[in-house]
């Protein structure tokens, strides 16, 4: 099965200023050399901590901020190399969740403008059969259609997330990218987000990128989970077996931290200590040794690369955890 | 729906109903429409009274009040009350297009600046610094008095009537339009890192989409009550370049021509010089009025609740 | 504290150059031929200097070209020569300039003095009726059109009531009184025009600093009121409110103008007005030369005022 979303090699650097006002130009490496894939109908899920570049990643694939290297691919097609047609094509099968529900709805225009937004954009349908559609949105996502015409304002946060899971749904995508879909809800709320998410990827046979470091959500949602740290992805398995045996030291301490996921044993005191190194000054070597108690002198010197250690499960790890075959 | 969602009201409903409690605003505005519709009923009144306030009439110069002349006649025997009205007409339309015309002009510049940044940004802040601190009015005057044939245009249309005109509501837009470029392009650099701005784009939104749809209505507020203010600040510029001679020319009249007119006879018939100049102070007070009222209204850290 | 002036002098000084270039070749825009009208002005031209100027100064030359040369000339302390008054330039700024700046230094001293009493008084009698004839009081000297209320005042002062001359320079025998009453209505007029703003800025300034904890500590400690006002909030509030007023002398320059044509005061205003109506490009372009510079001038001073009297800024401009 070859995938529908792919990054080969990804990078993205942003400037960050002049040391000084003569000083060399400073760059931040937000995303290095990444290389992930998303298959049809499967979710996969980006965690790891903030500053991790797991958001950076995500914006490169939608085109939100330029990449500074590597490929990315929709269908095995170069993305780079499509005309706007294609590209507009694209976009209509790649939506997106954001964050915050309260931001990423424009408070000015209607329920119904806000669906109908990607319609409008890419010239789908007319005004009757959008409104109709807008309706059926609105209820596919439990909200009753006569919510079209209010305001954002006028709605919580969990019923402006369905809003904004309405929008993402409007032109029939088959991939939706959800950065933090959750994490600015209540937890109440969360479960019913999550469900509604689960229920639509059934559905409607939708893939899932998602973007979280709610450990509890990801195992909920996932099929394969994806661990970023500093720019780079240090480990990617199917969601069992990263949550029973991960095998980067990083992985396991994130799962250390959030304790009752999973059926592994646990080894206290595995938990990270410090604080993420910033990434203007990235450390040399594996950029987690600082911080990783299984850190030996090859590991401030060499960055590991991803290897496959058995089957799907992959780590960048000079000296992983073992795991179960 | 939510009891959170049953309270709420629209952001507009909620400024209309602040605005509503502002007394000064709401005189302002009404004083302000009441004269808009007075001078634009300037022709009516003159065919019901059988004056005129444009041509001379050299039987009846000074005039005194009378039932005919509400406010007598001046030394070319016009009618004040009617030559207030039409000079109320340019003063205030003037107001209001050079107003607008700065806070389109400004508008643009501001959020294409803001949203595209870069070099282009870079232009516009180093032209917005250079205008600051340039002596206003001397290059008011300039301006006015620019031979516009050596920019290319034909003289008939310099001497025709609307020329004057015109060229006042230009030459504040241009000197104007950097204040509202400044606030919208704060507002728009704010904007664009917001995420319904961002789940546009990703959708493949063009520039013109992005900034019409969501950038700019968003960014309106400030740029709504830098209008107003502005509109006062162009009615007394207007008026000061007419009395000095350089705005609107005879026959077309304004409240700062008629002021021009009047100068060399304060000693003689000084109502001649208060009536205009009192329009032009009551119309800016209105204004600003307004305009406060407006920025408290707009501004939701003064929301009562 | 000297390398901050000198950086913003150079800075200052390229706006300078920038903005002598746009007012020259907005001059050039004006009516007439300017090189006709600079020959007429040298009574000492001769027709060989006037061949060699129409080469220089022709209307084919590019502007560029003539802006150098007329900068070159400057920079050399030749402002060439008034095609009105036949006089060298100088010669005429410079006696127009120091009129305009007993004027309008008097006028900003007041204007200065009585807004940040009446900010002051607002923000401590707020929500009374004297907050309300204050803020009226503002209303009316930033509405207000500065020609309109000159006319006005020679009209009651002048031709009621007699008391002070409609216009025009005091005579040197007329002494010390005659300064004085020359000088009052046009100060007037000026104070008032100039005076609405910084009194709102004045008010709205204390307002904020009598909101601040340490006001309210200082009260608590027993600190009568009016000292409090005076030794503390009064020097905070006003360090804004002095930076805004200077940073308004464009704004009091252009009263000025119209102010200076009304009473026939021989200042920069009118000056610039005679020139501009009577295109003598090259008093216009001094005169406006010295004004913008007079204007950066007095935006430096202001940011100096601002560090100096504000321990928490540093002289980067910045907060620390």
């Amino acid at each position: 099965m070859s995938p529908i979303l792919q990054a080969e090699n990804l990078s993205v650097r942003f400037p960050a200023g002049r040391e000084g006002w003569f000083g060399p130009k400073r760059e931040v490496q937000a995303v290095s050399n990444v290389d992930l894939s998303l298959f049809a109908g499967e979710t996969l899920a980006l965690v790891g901590e903030s500053g991790s570049g797991k958001t950076t990643f995500a914006r490169a694939l939608l085109g939100l901020v330029g990449h500074s290297g590597g490929t990315m691919r929709f269908d095995g097609a170069d993305i780079a190399a499509m005309n706007r047609t294609a590209r507009q094509a694209m976009r209509r099968t790649v939506q997106m969740v954001f964050q915050d529900p309260f931001g990423s709805l424009d408070p000015r225009l209607t329920v119904a403008s806000i669906i109908a937004e990607p319609l409008r954009i890419h010239n789908i349908g007319s005004a009757a059969t959008r409104r109709e559609r807008v309706r059926a949105l609105l209820v596919q996502v439990g909200l009753p259609p006569d919510a079209a015409s209010r305001y954002p304002h006028q709605f919580s946060g969990g019923q402006r997330q369905r809003i904004a899971i309405a929008r993402a749904l409007a032109p029939a995508p088959r991939i939706i990218i959800a950065d933090e879909p959750l994490s600015a809800l209540d937890v109440s709320i969360q479960s019913q987000i999550l469900n509604l998410m689960a229920e639509l990827r059934d559905r409607a046979g939708l893939s899932y990128l998602l973007i979280s470091h709610d450990l509890a959500a990801v195992h909920h949602l996932a099929d394969r989970v994806a661990a970023m740290y500093l720019g780079r992805v240090v480990e990617v398995a199917p969601r069992d077996a990263l949550f029973d045996t991960p095998a980067h030291p990083y992985t396991r301490a994130l799962l250390d931290a959030v304790p009752r996921i999973g059926a592994g044993k646990r080894v206290p005191g595995g938990a990270l200590q410090g604080d993420i190194p910033s990434p203007l000054a990235p450390p040399p070597g594996c950029a987690f040794h600082p911080r990783c108690p299984r850190a030996s002198s090859v590991c401030a010197v060499e960055a590991p690369v991803l290897r496959v250690l058995a089957g799907a499960h992959q780590a960048a790890c000079h000296h992983p955890l073992e795991i179960a075959a | 729906m939510s009891a959170h969602a049953e309270e709420s009201v629209s952001v507009w409903h909620l400024r209309w109903l602040r605005l509503k409690r502002d007394r000064a605003a709401l005189a302002g505005a009404g004083l302000l429409a009441l004269l808009l519709m007075a001078s634009e009923s300037a022709p009516i009144y003159e065919a019901w009274q059988g004056v005129s306030g444009v041509d001379a009439d050299l039987l009846s110069r000074f005039d005194p009040a009378t039932a005919q002349h509400w406010l007598g006649s001046d030394d070319a025997g016009r009618d004040v009350f009617a030559r207030l009205l039409r000079g109320g007409q340019t003063s205030l339309t003037i107001g209001i297009m050079g107003a607008l015309g700065a806070s389109i002009v400004g508008t643009l510049i501001g959020s294409i600046s803001g949203y595209f940044r870069g070099r282009v940004d870079m232009v516009l802040m180093r032209f917005t610094d250079f205008m600051i601190a340039l002596p206003q009015l001397p290059i008011l005057i300039i301006l006015a008095a620019l031979d516009l044939t050596k920019l290319g245009f034909s003289s008939e249309f310099i001497r025709s009537g609307s020329a004057g005109y015109w060229r006042i509501v230009v030459i504040v837009t241009l000197l104007g339009w950097t204040g509202v470029a400044r606030l919208v392009r704060a507002s728009t650099l704010a904007l664009a890192e917001r995420e319904f701005v961002l789940a546009a784009r990703a959708q493949g939104a063009p520039a013109w989409w992005v900034l019409g749809i969501h950038i700019v209505p968003n960014a309106i507020t400030p740029v709504i009550v830098a209008t107003t203010i502005a509109m006062g600040r162009v009615i007394l510029a207007e008026s000061g370049l007419s009395f000095l001679g350089v705005g609107i020319q005879p026959p077309a009249t304004s409240w700062g021509s008629m002021l021009s007119n009047a100068q060399e006879l304060i000693t003689s018939a000084p109502m001649l010089a208060i009536w205009p100049g009192l329009l032009i102070l009551v119309s800016v007070v209105a204004i600003n009025f307004l305009g406060d009222g407006l920025q408290a209204a707009f501004d939701p850290r003064s929301d009562p609740r | 504290m000297t390398r901050f002036l000198l950086s913003r002098a150079a800075g200052a000084f390229v706006v300078l150059m920038a903005k002598s270039f746009v007012i020259f070749a907005l001059i050039g825009l004006m009516p007439g031929d300017p090189v006709d009208l600079l020959m007429n002005a040298n009574p000492d031209a001769t027709p060989e200097d006037i061949a060699h100027l129409r080469q220089l100064y022709g209307v084919d030359t590019p502007i560029f070209e003539r802006y150098w040369h007329w900068l070159t000339a400057a920079v050399h302390g030749d402002f060439g020569f008034s095609r009105l008054q036949h006089r060298p330039v100088w010669d005429i700024v410079i006696p127009a300039l120091g009129n305009t700046i007993v004027l309008t230094a008097t006028a900003f001293t007041i204007a200065t003095v009585i807004a940040i009493t009446l900010g002051t008084i607002a923000a401590l009698k707020r929500g009374t009726w004297i907050e309300r004839a204050i803020g009226l009081l503002a209303y009316t000297g930033i509405s207000i059109p500065a020609f309109w209320l000159g006319l006005m005042l020679i009209y009651l002062f002048a031709v009621i009531l007699g008391w002070l001359p409609a216009g025009g320079m005091p005579r040197p025998e007329e002494g010390i009184r005659g300064i004085f009453s020359h000088l009052a209505l046009p100060v007037l007029t000026l104070v008032i025009v100039e005076i609405g703003a910084p009194t709102r800025y004045a008010r709205a300034a204390m307002l904020e600093v009598l909101g601040q904890d340490y006001i309210r500590t200082a009260r608590a400690k027993g600190l009568s009121s009016r000292r409090l006002i005076l030794k503390h909030a009064l020097r905070n509030a006003m360090i804004p409110v002095v930076t805004i007023i200077a940073l308004g002398m464009g704004n009091l320059f252009s009263g000025a103008l119209l102010t200076e044509t009304i009473f026939a005061w021989r200042g920069m205003g009118r000056l610039i007005l005679e020139a501009i109506m009577g295109n003598d490009y090259n008093l216009a372009l001094v005169c406006l030369l010295f004004t913008t510079a007079a204007i950066l001038l007095a935006n430096i001073l202001a940011d100096v005022a601002y560090t100096k009297l504000d321990p928490r800024i540093g002289l980067g401009g910045r907060r620390k």
